[in-house]
């Protein structure tokens, strides 16, 4: 049988509503179409209200990373109104930042992700009855261990931030909180704790010094080999495992990857502006088209709505330039989407013209960049890694996995930083403008456009990293980044669509997913999939 | 054993972050001690595609009784009444949750969104959506004023923006172990026991609330936010400063103002100009908004006497 009949809906374990159509050929998937199918209407909301409304409202667009919008509607605002950030402030902006970033690793990994190695599709592998007892949901040894601690980060932001999800403590001019003494040494043992009850003892199986000395593929095989304890580690199971289930043998993706970069340098940022931001950035930014590296200008980004449910713009408009969005009704019939026209309630943001992917692929790429500075991540690892095997579902995961131990020894460090004889906010003056702000979400790049006209929001645009990743075709047909990545899945199960879950999953998409099968030949939808 | 579904409509899902934080019990205590059995949750339940669609339909078939549904966002009802922005399993989700509603024993909002429509149905309102029970302070919602479950009670709100973790897991463990008699409901059909005080009981700056010393941002010394930046806590009924967020703080001990989010007028004042994180106020002087069950006039009146008796507090601040 040449053609598969295929209706999975939801895949589920992504956040928010997604439909993926899947055109298969024996089993193969040849092309693929993403569909967001939730619009809430955020923009809409912000226009009109006052202008720090963004720092209650965004993160409330995704209570996953609300700290990251918090992040980035604080900084659009800090450019608006021209404020004097104190050093302090941008450290524990930094710390809420990456405190959210370091929460999502194990939940991520063992809520949404690892569960699927637990899938019947590997049960005739070796290491399934291992992975099974460590990674199945609920009940697997690891994921209780992983979850527990997935809560620990963020005790650290609700000290500075009275709780996540939902703080707005980050506000133009510097942070609400004037953190004492106890609030930075409980953090710290906070901090001992995760250290302690999960990333030394159950990932690494080794201090996190000793992992950081990891600098290529070599070393990392080196280090797996070199005793038990790396070997049965989390870490080394999941290396093991990921290689014989051949998780780097699919979801390549389109091989380009944006990263806004993150953490302001406490010393850089100090007057805020457009221009000023990435050569602050501690997580560096840029753009990297799989040969060379680029400056990550946000002037360089442009959004399309030739497949999106949006009238009365242009495609390919910056987003200082695109009017508040505009729902084209009528034309939401998810069994019917014309792929010609409009399929998506996501936009088609593209960068250099470029669909590119985000996420911590991108940033462990940006890391390698040797053009870094000294108050950068230099971190040669996944350079090495993306030129022995390139992107995949397997590197994806790996490098979110990695960041672990340089965010746990940020935070430590920025925590020394602060002073607790210096100031934490400074009042700024109210005006009219135009800001950016900019930050990296744990599943990618995020930012935020804010232009302020009579003392209220004239427009307020977000690019989310989901929005990237899962953003429909663009006006020239280019395929977004997971439209991309589902191209050659082969698709085992079709009652079980596993692969396909772990593409998007892979990506850590902010959308629960539907797939329907097609017909490669015609483009129908073929009937539904009996079971 | 209690069979419980989660869905999520126009959601952020920050309720089922907040949810995956819970301590007491936690979220694996209650599977693993708890006898919660979770039918489906979209964030982590295992089943995919088609096996979703099954349980949803043997919920709704009666081939397995959900004993609580919970319902996380808000009930997007756009464009013009149909639905489809937000449709989920190839239906509008809105008609997922009349049906569900209909052979569950229980229905619970989590959060602002469902409970009353939230930030999302803030005007203009892009998406037409609504709470379950409730649209931002009226009784009605999508179900209706007069809607009861099986069980006989109505949609069962645990408000705020997000839920605090336990009030949603000690929900969930009263209606597993049979106390739902004892889980007395206000007029927002919030349980009592999480919703009585104010979030002022047991916020460390309620000294200087008596005393009227105003505190702000970036400042130490339990300055009360009340008169300058716009906390609501003292007119906002939830438990956030006896159960502390996240095992350790609240907005007001991070010197946070309260923006009020267990109350279904939640974002107060629909985020209009000067409303946020500023006291808007009479002749320039006095709060507008006064603390729940004081009479205006008597508060200003105690205000002027107040501060006129208080010696001006130094900045106390230790670091």
């Amino acid at each position: 049988m040449a053609l598969k009949e295929l209706n999975i809906s939801p895949v589920g374990r992504v956040e928010g509503d997604l439909d993926v159509k899947v055109y298969m050929e024996n089993g193969v998937v040849t092309r693929a179409h993403t569909q967001a199918a939730m619009f809430r209407g955020f923009e809409q909301i912000l226009a009109g209200k006052d202008p720090q409304a963004g720092l209650i409202v965004t993160p409330r667009a995704c209570g996953i990373c609300g700290g990251s919008h918090l992040y980035c509607a604080s900084s659009a605002l800090d450019v608006a109104w021209q404020t004097t950030l104190p050093p302090n402030a941008l450290l524990l902006r930094s710390i809420g930042q990456a405190s959210e970033t370091l929460q999502s690793i194990p939940r991520w990994f063992y809520a949404i992700f690892a569960t699927d190695m637990a899938n019947k599709k590997f049960a005739n592998k070796p290491l399934y009855q291992e992975v099974v007892k460590r990674f199945a949901a609920y009940v697997g040894t690891s994921f209780q261990k992983g979850v527990t601690a997935s809560g620990r980060p963020v005790e650290i932001y609700a000290l500075f931030g009275g709780q996540w999800p939902h703080s707005s403590y980050m506000v133009p001019g510097g942070v609400m909180c004037a953190p004492t003494l106890k609030d930075i040494t409980r953090a710290h043992a906070i901090l001992n704790h995760f250290r302690n009850d999960w990333l030394e003892t159950v990932w690494l199986g080794c201090s996190i010094e000793r992992y950081m000395e990891i600098q290529s593929w070599d070393d990392m095989m080196e280090w797996l080999e070199e005793n038990e304890s790396h070997r049965n580690s989390d870490l080394g199971l999941f290396l093991r495992a990921g290689i014989e289930f051949g998780l780097d043998k699919f979801g390549q993706g389109v091989g380009k990857f944006l990263a806004w970069g993150t953490y302001l340098h406490k010393d850089m940022y100090n007057k805020p502006t457009i221009e000023g931001r990435n050569p602050a950035t501690i997580s560096p930014s840029g753009f990297f088209d799989g040969k060379k590296y680029y400056d990550a200008d946000q002037k360089m980004v442009a959004e399309h709505i030739k497949h999106s449910w949006f009238t009365d713009q242009e495609d390919g408009l910056h987003p200082f330039d695109q009017p508040i969005p505009t729902p084209a009704l009528g034309a939401t019939n998810l069994e019917h989407s014309d792929f010609n026209g409009k399929y998506s309630w996501a936009k088609a943001p593209r960068f250099m013209g470029f669909s590119a992917e985000t996420g911590p692929l991108a940033r462990v790429i940006m890391a390698a960049n040797p053009a870094n500075k000294e108050h950068q991540f230099r971190d040669p690892l996944f350079g090495d890694i993306m030129a022995k095997m390139g992107p995949s579902v397997f590197t994806r995961v790996l490098a979110r996995m990695h960041e672990a131990t340089r965010i746990y020894q940020k935070i430590d460090e920025w925590l020394r930083q602060i002073d607790l004889d210096g100031e934490f906010y400074i009042k700024p003056t109210e005006r009219d403008g135009i800001g950016w702000g900019a930050t990296e979400a744990a599943r990618g790049a995020l930012a935020h456009w804010i232009e302020i006209k009579n003392g209220v929001i004239e427009n307020y645009q977000i690019i989310a990293p989901t929005t990237f990743n899962v953003g429909p075709n663009d006006k020239d047909g280019q395929p977004g980044p997971i439209e991309s990545a589902l191209e050659g899945t082969e698709i085992e199960d079709p009652h079980d669509p596993v692969e396909v879950g772990m593409v998007a999953r892979s990506f850590d998409s902010c959308l629960v997913c539907t797939v329907h099968a097609h017909d490669n030949k015609t483009g129908k939808e073929l009937a539904k999939f009996k079971l | 054993m209690a069979n419980l579904l989660w869905l999520k409509g126009g959601a952020c899902s920050g309720n089922t972050m907040s949810f995956l934080n819970a301590e007491e019990p936690s979220v694996i205590e209650l599977v693993m001690d708890f006898g919660i059995r979770i039918l489906y949750h979209p964030s982590i339940g295992l089943e995919i595609g088609e096996q979703v669609k099954e349980v949803l339909n043997d919920a709704l078939n009666g081939i397995t009784p959900v004993d609580i549904f919970v319902f996380e966002g808000s009930v997007i009802q756009g464009p013009n009444g149909s639905g489809k922005m937000n449709l989920y399993a190839g239906r509008p989700m809105k008609d997922w949750v009349k049906e569900i509603a209909e052979v569950a024993q229980y229905v619970v909002a989590v959060g602002d969104c469902a409970a009353w429509g939230g930030i999302v149905a803030v005007p203009p309102n892009p998406t037409e959506s609504t709470g379950i029970q409730f649209h931002r302070r009226q009784k009605g919602g999508f179900l209706g004023a007069g809607f009861n479950s099986r069980s006989g009670l109505p949609v069962i709100n645990i408000p705020g923006c997000p839920a605090h973790p336990d009030w949603m897991t000690q929900v969930l463990v009263a209606l597993a172990t049979g106390r739902m008699k004892e889980l007395l409901l206000d007029d927002f059909h919030r349980p009592r026991t999480f919703f009585t005080d104010f979030v002022q009981t047991g916020c460390t700056n309620a000294r200087s609330f008596a005393e009227k010393v105003s505190g702000g941002f970036g400042k130490r010394g339990n300055g009360c936010l009340f008169y300058e930046v716009g906390c609501r806590g003292p007119m906002t009924r939830a438990s956030c400063n006896r159960i502390l967020w996240n095992r350790v703080s609240s907005k007001t001990r991070a010197n946070h103002p309260c923006l009020g989010c267990t109350e279904p007028a939640f974002p107060h004042h629909d985020l209009k100009k000067g409303s946020i994180f500023k006291t808007m106020k009479y002749l320039g002087v006095l709060p507008k908004e006064a603390p729940e069950g004081e009479s205006k006039l008597l508060y200003y009146f105690k205000t002027g006497v107040q501060k006129a008796l208080t010696p001006s507090r130094k900045d106390g601040g230790s670091k």
